[in-house]
Parts: structure tokens; sequence; C-alpha cells
């Protein structure tokens, strides 16, 4: 065999072979590869728009799929369409988390489909980091051994050309894919997804359809005898306590890899030799299949002295025992500071464009159709568009948090954070990351949920998503401003401490609790982190990503605030005397008012059991800024805009504290304040707690948060009121 | 002697991996193993290690790393 051709060689043309295997209408392809090699983002390159965002079944692992259509290699001139899905990043398919678990379990369906209906239903692109080949080419081979058809993509060539220390350094790409093309006796298409127009995308569909054609084999690799799903069984003994004696098979096994990768290393090596043009270097072939005896690693030279890289330069700051971890501060202060000073002005600018000129459009519109003031009009402005504004006003934070996650994502600096705050995680279970929406949560809970997606595990995300509501939102700052000054004046500063003192002691206990309970499997196992070498994050590439996460928010959690508004719209709108018509109902005779009186008696061991807290915290479901208006509507006084009018409400509200609580009013509030810290997130958060999570999960987490807030409200104010 | 004992800029090789089997099979197939040759590039808090292997920079808390035996390579000439 000689090692040097093309790396588009080993693909046989569209027509002419006597072996065609029978191709589904759409062929189904698969992305694999280990984390940070740039399979998301050549996903992006491949699918542009035409992708979304579902959870995997039965799970709350994120998958992306969408449609990879093409038309520039078509002899037919008709587009060529795959169905392409962007599997989660994995080491090894001996699966070790849920994540893992998805890209195995895909692998192996699509081999058993192969397998049991002669079907070419997909195939398997193995994208391989130039910078590590080693590492990526050992899930290649547990890929190939699953039995199907596979093509490779290259990626990381610009970063594996310049690091200092890289085998592959100074080695022009188009012939390092050759090598490794002619090596593994698959197709190898270099890419780079930074470069839609000339990035090989083209050539990676042309091999894609060609391999779908036509299957080949990795050279050196047996695909199984007969069918057997072994990637499930041993994952799942692995993830149950495998027995000492799978463990020691498994390991065996992957030794005869470890081999496989180790003379494949050396036989690219080779290929890439200016010397082994000659014919005694081409016939370092490797043998037809495995397990079977290969010969040893072939002696290579030693690394020698360390040639430290640029990233091994910045990492002497960034990860130093003493700056490294200010430094992580600093860098979630500043996400804490864009998510809520910088995103707080666009976001005033949005509510004020849609209440004011968006509105008065939609009544004028509504008037010259002969429907103004109406319930028409409450419906579509009060109702559909507040919700609308909603949504819209949550877009400034939410991009500015996926943009600046995705800065730090592609820079490198995300698996650093990742190290940096690991020992102040590990009590939790947790990766260090879950330390960043943890604190971003402080902010404001919506963004932070976002950002749970970079924690690696699904079982992390989750964890973490749900102990972000017990960070005390700014949001929730105006409640224990208003009730802190009315009811502690002299200690309003030290009360409102208190309450977020409170609050890290709920995410600490919280998680503490789930711990021990749902997620028992969730365990601080050693920290073993491949470290990506910093680069510069490409901004078009960034955008876009922005743009489809955005998307992602606006239409699956954005329509689930909407219809919460309409709802709460209804509630307001309708009368429960006689008195008024719809649309056109003060808000104490309204069926909103109603049905926070119904809800008040449920409240009476709290010391807050009043229609005027039932209907304030309903309202906070909503969002929690508006509790304070909610009261001020309720008592029917002015919102609380200097110290004379918030003195009024204070008043109001000692009053009616003072009342339900048998005159221990003080004792009532902070059980108020923990109530409104611990009982759910706003419909925001809860519509983006569904999006992540689910239906159930979200809901039962809304059961638990406010089961758990009662009886937290119920000690603070039986014990509070005996002091 | 373990990974946090040795120098930084040091050339080591690995000769033993003390961790649970489960994670020392995960290390493995990350491309540490028995006889790799690493380099300690970085210390970091708590007694984390940053070392390089093959090209690559692997982070290890304190914990992990104390479980890795290394030697020093010994170079002739």
């Amino acid at each position: 065999m000689s090692c040097h051709g093309s790396a588009s060689a080993p693909v046989p043309g569209r027509s002419g072979h006597a072996s065609l295997a029978p191709l589904p209408a759409i062929l189904r392809v698969l992305l694999v590869g280990g984390p940070n090699v740039g399979k998301s983002t050549l996903f992006n390159a491949l699918t542009g728009a035409r992708q979304r965002t579902t959870n995997a079944p039965g799970t709350t692992v994120e998958l992306a799929s969408g449609r990879w259509r093409t038309t520039a290699h078509s002899t037919a001139g008709f587009a060529v369409e795959r169905a392409i899905v962007d599997l989660p990043g994995s080491y090894s398919l001996l699966a070790r988390s849920s994540d893992e678990q998805i890209t195995a379990d895909a692998i192996w369906e699509l081999a058993r489909s192969f397998s049991e209906t002669g079907l070419q239903s997909g195939v398997v692109i193995v994208v391989l980091d130039a910078t590590a080949l080693a590492r990526s080419l050992y899930l290649l081979a547990q890929v190939a051994e699953t039995g199907v058809s596979l093509v490779v993509a290259l990626t990381m060539l610009d970063l594996a050309s310049t690091a200092a220390d890289s085998s592959t350094s100074a080695v022009d790409p188009d012939t390092l894919a050759a090598a490794l093309a002619t090596s593994l006796g698959v197709p190898v298409v270099p890419v780079d997804a930074r470069n839609r127009a000339a990035g090989g995308m083209s050539e990676l569909a042309r091999a894609v359809d060609a391999v779908a054609e036509h299957p080949r084999r990795v050279t050196g690799i047996a695909p199984p005898g007969s069918f057997s799903y072994c990637g499930t069984t041993a994952a799942a003994s692995r993830q149950h306590g495998a027995s000492g004696s799978d463990l020691a098979a498994e390991l065996a096994h992957a030794e005869t890899l470890f081999a496989w990768v180790e003379h494949l290393a050396e036989l690219v090596k080779t290929c890439l030799a200016p010397e082994d043009r000659s014919p005694a270097g081409s016939s370092r072939s490797l043998p037809g299949s495995l397990p079977g005896p290969l010969p040893g690693p072939l002696p290579g030279p030693l690394p020698g002295p360390l040639r430290r890289t640029f990233s091994d330069r910045v990492d002497v700051v960034l990860l130093n025992p003493w700056a490294g971890i200010p430094v992580f501060l600093a860098v979630v202060w500043l996400l804490f500071e864009l998510t809520t000073r910088f995103a707080a002005p666009l976001q005033g600018a949005i509510g004020q464009l849609v209440n004011g000129p968006m509105a008065a459009g939609v009544t004028w519109l509504l008037s010259l159709m002969g429907l103004g003031d109406n319930w028409v009009q409450g419906l579509l402005v009060d109702g559909l568009l507040v919700g609308v504004g909603t949504v819209l006003t949550f877009l400034p934070v939410m991009a500015v948090m996926f943009t600046a996650l995705g800065f730090l994502e592609d820079s490198g600096y995300l698996a650093r954070a990742a190290f940096v705050a690991d020992r102040a995680m590990r009590s939790l279970g947790l990766d260090g990351r879950a330390l960043l929406p943890l604190i971003v949560g402080f902010g404001c809970n919506l963004p932070a949920l976002a950002a749970t997606r970079t924690l690696p595990h699904a079982r992390q995300r989750l964890l973490t998503g749900l102990l972000i509501p017990l960070t005390s939102c700014s949001a929730r700052l105006t409640v224990y401003v208003l009730l802190a000054g009315a009811f502690f004046p002299q200690h309003a500063g030290t009360v409102i401490f208190a309450m977020y003192l409170t609050s890290v002691l709920l995410v600490l206990g919280g998680g503490l609790v789930l711990r021990r309970t749902a997620f028992r499997d969730v365990r601080a196992g050693p920290l073993m982190l491949v470290l990506p070498p910093y680069q510069r994050p490409h901004l078009r590439t960034l955008a876009m990503s922005v743009r489809l996460r955005v998307g992602s928010f606006v239409v699956r959690a954005g329509k689930i605030i909407v219809v919460t508004m309409l709802v709460v719209w209804v509630l307001m709108a309708v009368p429960v005397t006689g008195q008024h018509s719809v649309g056109h109902v003060p808000v104490a005779d309204s069926l909103y008012y109603s049905v926070a009186s119904g809800i008040a008696p449920l409240l009476t061991p709290t010391g807050f059991g009043n229609d005027h807290a039932s209907a304030a915290l309903m309202t906070g479901f909503v969002a929690k800024e508006v509790v304070v208006g909610s009261f001020a509507q309720s008592y029917a006084v002015a919102e609380p805009g200097s110290p004379a009018r918030a003195a009024g409400l204070g008043e109001q509200l000692r009053r009616s504290f003072d009342e339900s609580s048998g005159g221990r009013g003080g004792a009532a509030a902070l059980a108020f304040m923990v109530f409104v810290l611990a009982y759910t997130p706003c419909v925001a958060a809860l519509a983006e707690q569904r999006r992540l999570f689910g239906w159930r999960t979200a809901a039962s987490a809304l059961t638990a948060q406010l089961a758990g807030a009662w009886v937290l409200a119920v000690l603070v104010f039986q014990v509070g009121s005996r002091l | 002697m373990t990974l946090p004992e040795s120098p930084l800029g040091a050339e080591l090789r690995v000769t033993g991996l003390r961790l649970p089997a489960a994670d020392a099979f995960r290390l493995s197939e990350m491309g540490i193993r028995l006889g790799t040759l690493a380099h300690v590039t970085q210390h970091a808090a708590f007694g984390g290690r940053v070392i390089a292997v093959a090209g690559s920079r692997f982070a290890l808390d304190g914990e992990t790393a104390a479980l890795i035996d290394v030697e020093p390579v010994e170079r002739m000439g």
C-alpha cells in the first residue's frame, strides 16, 4: 500500500460499483467526536439555520439535529439532503454518563439497523482532533468496531500546524489527511468549519454519500461477526457497578485498540516521512483485523524536554495557585455585570417600546376596526402584547449570556474555569463549571439556567438547574427592600444580608439533600480534563451560535410565557361580581383576587395568610419585580416611588401582616421573604427549566419548591414569633 | 514519586495508576497509561496539576494527581 495518496482516494465513484448498499430516501448522518474537537462548530456550518434542538427521548440530554443540504456535487443538479445529528461529545463508547450513553446508543442502533436490514440507513462522521490524534483514534476504533460506515473529518489543523509540541506541527493538512486516509482505508477530509465556502464541506458531503453507497471498513479493525449490542450492556454494567471481571475484559479489549492506535500513529508518521516514498516504507501496512497479535508499538523518539506553548504561558497566570481563583471570580463578576447592568438598559428600552408605541399602535388599529375599548383590546394589548413584550425583554439578557459563554468556551477558558472551581463544587458532586451559573443566578435565574449547558453531564446540568431557582435573583431584592424597610427599619441592611446568606445556605442544603436522595448517582469523581489550547473565538461562528440559541429560547420557552400571561390576563379580566364587565374589573373584584383569597387560608400557619400577600405571591409567579406593584395595587395605593409613598404602603403592610399573624408582623414578614426566596422562580425561568429538562421535571421541581418554601416559612414564623 | 511531588517541567514516565479501576480505565482511554511519557506544565491550587502528554494538556485535581506514580526519565548522553 502506498502511503502517499489523496485524502479522497479511498472514496469510490457514485456509480459502477458491484456492492452498492441500498440507500434510504434521506441519509442519516451522526456526528461523533470527543469534547472540544470542533464538532458543534462543524454541525453549525453544515446545517446553517436548518436545525433544531430537542431532548433525547426520556432524558434531559440536549441533541441538535438538522438538515444538511448540498447541490454543488450533485451531477444531476438536484439538492442532496441528509438528516444530521450532533451527538454529545464522548471520549469512549463505554459510556460513563447519560450524555455518553446517548452517543453510544445512537451508533449501536445504526449498526444494528444495518446488520438486521441490510439497508444503509446512515453514516457516522468521526471528528478527529489533529492536535490529539491518538485520543481521537481510540474513539474512531470503537466506532469502527460496531460495523457502521464512517468518514473522518479532521479538525483543528490550524492549531496542530502551529503547536510547538504537536507531532503534526508543520505538516500540510492535505498531506496529513492523505496519510491518515491511506492508513485507515476510509475517507479523511480536512475541514475548517469556520470557512463554510472553502473549508471542506463539499468534500465531506461527497465522502459521506460515497461511503453510504460503498461501505468501507477501517483497516485493522474487525467488524462484529454476529451482532451484539455490547455498547449498552458494557456501559450499563459500568454505571450500575460493573464486576471486576467485566472491567478486566473491557480493559483487555481496550489494550488491543490502544495497540492499534499506537501502531497506526506510527504508520502515519512513516507515511509523512519523505523516505517512506520507497517501496520498503510503503510495505508497512496494518494487519487485516483485530483482535489478533499486533506488532508492539514501534519504537518512537522520546518527547524530550518540554516545549512550552502559548497556552502554557497563559496558564502560568490563569491557573496559578494564587492568581487563578481571583481571575475566575473576576470572570464570573464580569458575567454577572453583563447580564444585569449591561442588559438592563436594553431590557428597559424594549419594554418601553412594547408598552408605549407598539401598544398604542395596536390600540389604534383595533379602534379603527371597531374593536377598541373592549375585552378584545384588553386580551390583545394587556394579555398577548404584554406576553410577547416579556419574551422580547429577555432577549438581551439571553443574547449577552450566550455570547459570553460562547466566548469563554471557544477561547478555551471554560475548561480552565472547571479546573479552578473544582474544589468549591466538589461537596455537591458537581463539576467546577457549575459555580458559574450558580453565581450568575444571583443576578437573574434565566441566563443562569441557560448557562448550565456548559456542564458536561446531563445529571449535573439537572442538579444545577434545580438549585439555581434557590439563588436570590435581583428581582427578589425589591421585595426584601420593601418588607425589611417596613418591618425592620433600623436593621434593614442586616435583614437583606441575611436573606442572601439564607439563599446560599438553601443552595448548599438543597444540593446536599438532592445528592443523598434523587441524585445518588452524581458523584465527585476525579477531575480528568483535557484543556483545549487557547484560541481567538471566531465572531461569525459565535454570532450564528447565539442566534440559534436565542431562537430556541424564543420558540420553546417564549410560547409558555405568552400563554401564562394570557391566563393571568383572563383571571384579572373576569369579574366575580355583577357590577363590572369583562376587562374592566378592579383587582379586588376579579377572579384573580378571588383565587388569591382561596389560597390565603393555606398560608395561615406562615403568618401571612391574608388576601394581599397571596395575591402578591401569585403575581410573583409571573415576575418577582411586580410583587411590590401587586401589593400597591391590592391596597389601592400608588406604587412606592418615593419614601413618603413607601411609608404609606409600609403602614398598610404592617397592619395586614399584624392582623394575619396575631400581632407577630415582623416574624410573618421574615417568613414571607423566605417564601419569596424559595417558592418558585418566575414564569420565564420555569419555561426555561421546561425547555431544558422537560415538563415532568419542571413540574416536579415547582411542586417541591412550593412545599419546601411553605415548610420553611412556617418554621421561620413559628420560631420567630416565639423569640 | 507521585505527580504532585514532581518538579515543574521534568520529563516523567507513568509507573502506576492507583485510582479506582474504572477511573484508571478512563484515564487510559484518554491517553494516560502505564509507560506514558509526560511533563508537569503547571502547579494549580489545592495540589492540582496540568500535565502534557503527546501534545495535549490534562488537568488533574490534587487527589487524582496524588494517585499517579511517576519516575523521572533518564536520558543517555
